[in-house]
C-alpha cells in the first residue's frame, strides 16, 4: 500500500489533543480502581472508555508521523505502538494503586530509545519520531491496561494472573483461567494494534478530514470493547459483564452512524447500483 | 507407535482444515482487495479511472488476519473457560470475529472513498451491500477453520500454548501465506489482463486496472469468481503444506531426538527452495517475452 499521504488541514490542534488524552485515559483508568474501593466490579467498564480516549489521541499522533510520507507504515506504527505498549502495562501493573502512572513513565523510556533507534541508527530522520513513538507508546500502554482492566475487573497484576477454574463443581485458583496465563493479553495486544491504525489508514487520502477520523478512531475504540466485554463474562460478574457490553454496544453504534454521516458528508456522490461515473472529458 | 499414528492422523485433519482456510481466506482479500493489489485499487481514481471495486484496507493480511484468528480463538476460549461445548465455543467465537471483519471492511471502504471525492470517486452503497456479506462469509470459514486447526493442535497433541495465543500465531501465517501465494493471481494478472503476460506495470499503466467486465462493468465479485479457481487453491496448498509439515515433523522426529524435528525443518526448507526454483526457470523458458523489459501497452 505504498499510496502518497496527504492529510487535510484544520481542525483540533495535536497538542490539545494530546492533553485530553494522556489525561482523559489517565482518570477513567484509576475509575476503575473503584471496583477495588467498593468491592464490586461494576465499573470495569471505564477501562475501555479509558482505552477509547487514548485511540482517539494516537489517531491523531500517528497522522502526525505518517505525513511524512509512511505510506506502508500505518500499520507498523500501530504495531509498535501496542508492542511497546504491553511490555510496559504488564510491568506497570504490578507496582499496585500506582500502575497508570508507572506505565506512562516506562513507555515513554521505551518509546524514545525506540525514537532515538529509529532516527539515530535506522537513519529515518524524521523530525516528529521521538516525540510520536512517546506518544504511541503510552497509548499503546493505556489501550492494552485499559482494555486488561476491563476484562479482569482490576490493573492490578495479581487480578490478571489469576482466574477462576470450575473444577468438579467447585471453584478453584487458577493461572491458566487468566487475562496473561490465557493469553487474552495477545486478543488485547491485535485488537488494539488494528484499532490504532485502522482509523487513519481508512481515512488517508488528500480528502482526509480530522472530525471522520477521529470519529472512526472512537468507533474502532467501542468496537475493540465488544469483544473484551463478551470475554469478560470468563472472569468478572454476570451483571458488571452486561453492564459493560451494554456501554459498548451504545458507543459503538452512535459512532459508527455518525461515521457513515460524516463519510456522506464527505463522499464526492453516494449512489446505490449506478454505473461508473467516468470523468469528464476521458481517462 | 499408536501414539504416532494418532498424531499423523491429526495432523493430516489440520493440514486439511488448513488447506480450506487458505483457499478461503484468500478468496477473502481478493474480494476486499486487500494487500498489496490495494494499492493499484487505491490509485486508480487519482489516475482518473473511476472503478466499482471494493476497497477494504484494513491493513496488510497478515496483522488483519492475526487479529480475526486471536480473536475467534479469543472468544471461543473465554466460551470454553464458561463450560459451553469447545464446537459450540468456535462457532460462536468465530461468528463474533466476522462481525468485527465486516464491520472494519465497511468503515475502510467509506474512508478511504470519501478521502478520494477531489478525484470524483463516488461511494457505490451497492459494493457494501453485496461484497461486505461475501467477504465475511469467506472470512468465517477461515477463521473457523483456522481456530478448530489451533484446538486440536492443543486438545489431540498437547501443545502446550492457549489457545488465544495460538490463533495469534496461525492467524498471522495464514495472512502472510495468503498475501505471498494468492495475490499474484489477483493484483498482477486480473487487475492488468490489458499487459501482455510476465510485462510487469509500468509507471505509465500504474492505476490503469480493468474496470469493465465481459458484460459491463466488473466488480470485486468478479474478481472473487477468477481468484478463487487459482489463487485460493494456490494459497490454500501453500497454507496446508506449512500446516502439515509444520506438525509432521514434531510428531514423528520428536521420539527420535529432541533436534529430529529441527533438522527435519532446515531439510524441507532447502528441498522447498530447490523446487522453488526448478519451477521458475522453468515457466519462464516456457512462457514468457521475459527477456527485456516491456514497453507500456496502454
Amino acid at each position: 500500500m505504498s499510496v502518497k499521504i496527504e492529510v487535510g488541514a484544520g481542525g483540533i490542534p495535536h497538542n490539545q489533543i494530546l492533553i485530553y488524552g494522556l489525561v482523559g485515559s489517565l482518570v477513567l483508568i484509576y475509575l476503575t480502581y473503584l471496583n477495588t474501593i467498593t468491592g464490586t466490579q461494576y465499573f470495569s467498564f471505564f477501562g475501555g472508555l479509558a482505552a477509547v480516549v487514548a485511540l482517539l489521541w494516537g489517531t491523531d499522533t500517528i497522522k502526525h508521523l505518517c505525513s511524512y510520507g509512511l505510506g506502508t507504515g500505518v500499520p507498523s506504527a500501530g504495531m509498535i505502538a501496542l508492542g511497546s505498549g504491553v511490555v510496559a502495562a504488564v510491568f506497570g501493573a504490578t507496582t499496585g494503586i500506582f500502575t497508570p502512572i508507572v506505565t506512562i513513565i516506562i513507555a515513554a523510556i521505551i518509546g524514545a530509545v525506540a525514537g532515538v533507534l529509529a532516527n539515530n541508527v535506522v537513519r529515518m530522520d524524521i523530525p516528529v519520531m521521538i516525540v510520536s513513538l512517546i506518544e504511541l507508546a503510552i497509548v499503546g500502554a493505556m489501550t492494552v491496561l485499559g482494555l486488561a482492566a476491563m476484562a479482569c475487573g482490576t490493573f492490578e497484576f495479581l487480578g490478571m494472573i489469576t482466574g477462576t477454574a470450575v473444577i468438579l463443581g467447585f471453584a478453584v485458583p487458577s493461572y491458566e483461567f487468566s487475562v496473561i496465563g490465557g493469553s487474552i493479553i495477545a486478543v488485547i495486544f491485535m485488537l488494539g494494534a488494528i484499532a490504532i491504525q485502522h482509523s487513519f489508514n481508512a481515512c488517508l487520502g488528500p480528502g482526509e478530514k480530522q472530525d471522520r477520523t477521529l470519529m472512526l478512531a472512537a468507533e474502532c475504540g467501542f468496537l475493540s470493547m465488544i469483544p473484551v466485554a463478551i470475554i469478560s463474562f470468563a472472569f468478572i460478574g454476570l451483571l458488571p459483564a452486561l453492564v459493560a457490553l451494554l456501554v459498548s454496544i451504545i458507543g459503538w453504534i452512535y459512532t459508527y452512524v455518525q461515521y457513515i454521516a460524516l463519510s456522506k458528508r464527505d463522499a464526492y456522490a453516494w449512489l446505490d447500483a449506478k454505473p461508473i461515473l467516468e470523468p469528464k472529458g476521458g481517462a | 507407535m499408536e501414539e504416532i499414528v494418532f498424531g499423523i492422523g491429526i495432523t493430516a485433519l489440520a493440514g486439511a482444515l488448513a488447506t480450506v482456510a487458505g483457499a478461503a481466506e484468500n478468496t477473502e482479500s481478493d474480494i476486499g482487495s486487500q494487500g498489496d493489489p490495494n494499492s493499484q485499487v487505491q490509485l486508480a481514481p487519482q489516475m482518473g479511472y473511476i472503478h466499482r471495486i471494493f476497497n477494504k484496507a484494513v491493513a496488510g493480511e497478515p496483522p488483519a488476519y492475526g487479529l480475526w484468528v486471536a480473536l475467534g480463538a479469543g472468544l471461543a476460549w473465554a466460551f470454553m473457560a464458561m463450560q459451553i461445548n469447545p464446537i459450540l465455543a468456535i462457532v460462536l467465537g468465530s461468528a463474533l470475529a466476522v462481525f468485527v471483519q465486516g464491520i472494519y471492511a465497511t468503515t475502510a471502504y467509506l474512508g478511504r472513498t470519501a478521502s478520494l471525492a477531489k478525484f470524483g470517486q463516488p461511494v457505490y452503497i451497492d459494493i457494501l451491500k453485496s461484497m461486505t456479506t461475501v467477504t465475511m462469509a469467506h472470512a468465517f470459514v477461515a477463521i473457523f477453520t483456522t481456530v478448530a486447526m489451533c484446538h486440536l493442535m492443543i486438545s489431540a497433541l498437547g501443545h502446550p500454548f492457549p489457545l488465544p495465543l495460538l490463533g495469534l500465531v496461525w492467524g498471522i501465517a495464514l495472512g502472510a501465506a495468503g498475501s505471498a501465494t494468492g495475490n499474484p493471481f489477483y493484483g498482477k494478472e486480473r487487475q492488468y489482463q490489458s499487459q501482455k503476460f510476465g510485462a510487469g506495470v509500468p509507471i505509465s499503466a500504474s492505476g490503469n486496472i480493468v474496470r469493465y467486465a465481459e458484460a459491463g462493468q466488473r466488480n470485486s465479485l468478479d474478481n472473487g469468481f477468477f481468484s478463487a479457481k487459482l489463487g485460493g487453491p494456490a494459497s490454500g496448498i501453500c497454507f496446508g503444506l506449512i500446516v502439515f509439515f509444520e506438525l509432521w515433523r514434531t510428531v514423528v522426529f520428536e521420539e527420535l531426538n529432541i533436534w529430529g524435528p529441527i533438522i527435519v525443518g532446515v531439510i524441507v526448507i532447502l528441498i522447498f527452495a530447490i523446487i522453488d526454483r526448478y519451477i521458475e526457470v522453468w515457466a519462464r523458458k516456457a512462457f514468457g517475452p521475459y527477456t527485456a523489459p516491456e514497453e507500456a501497452s496502454s
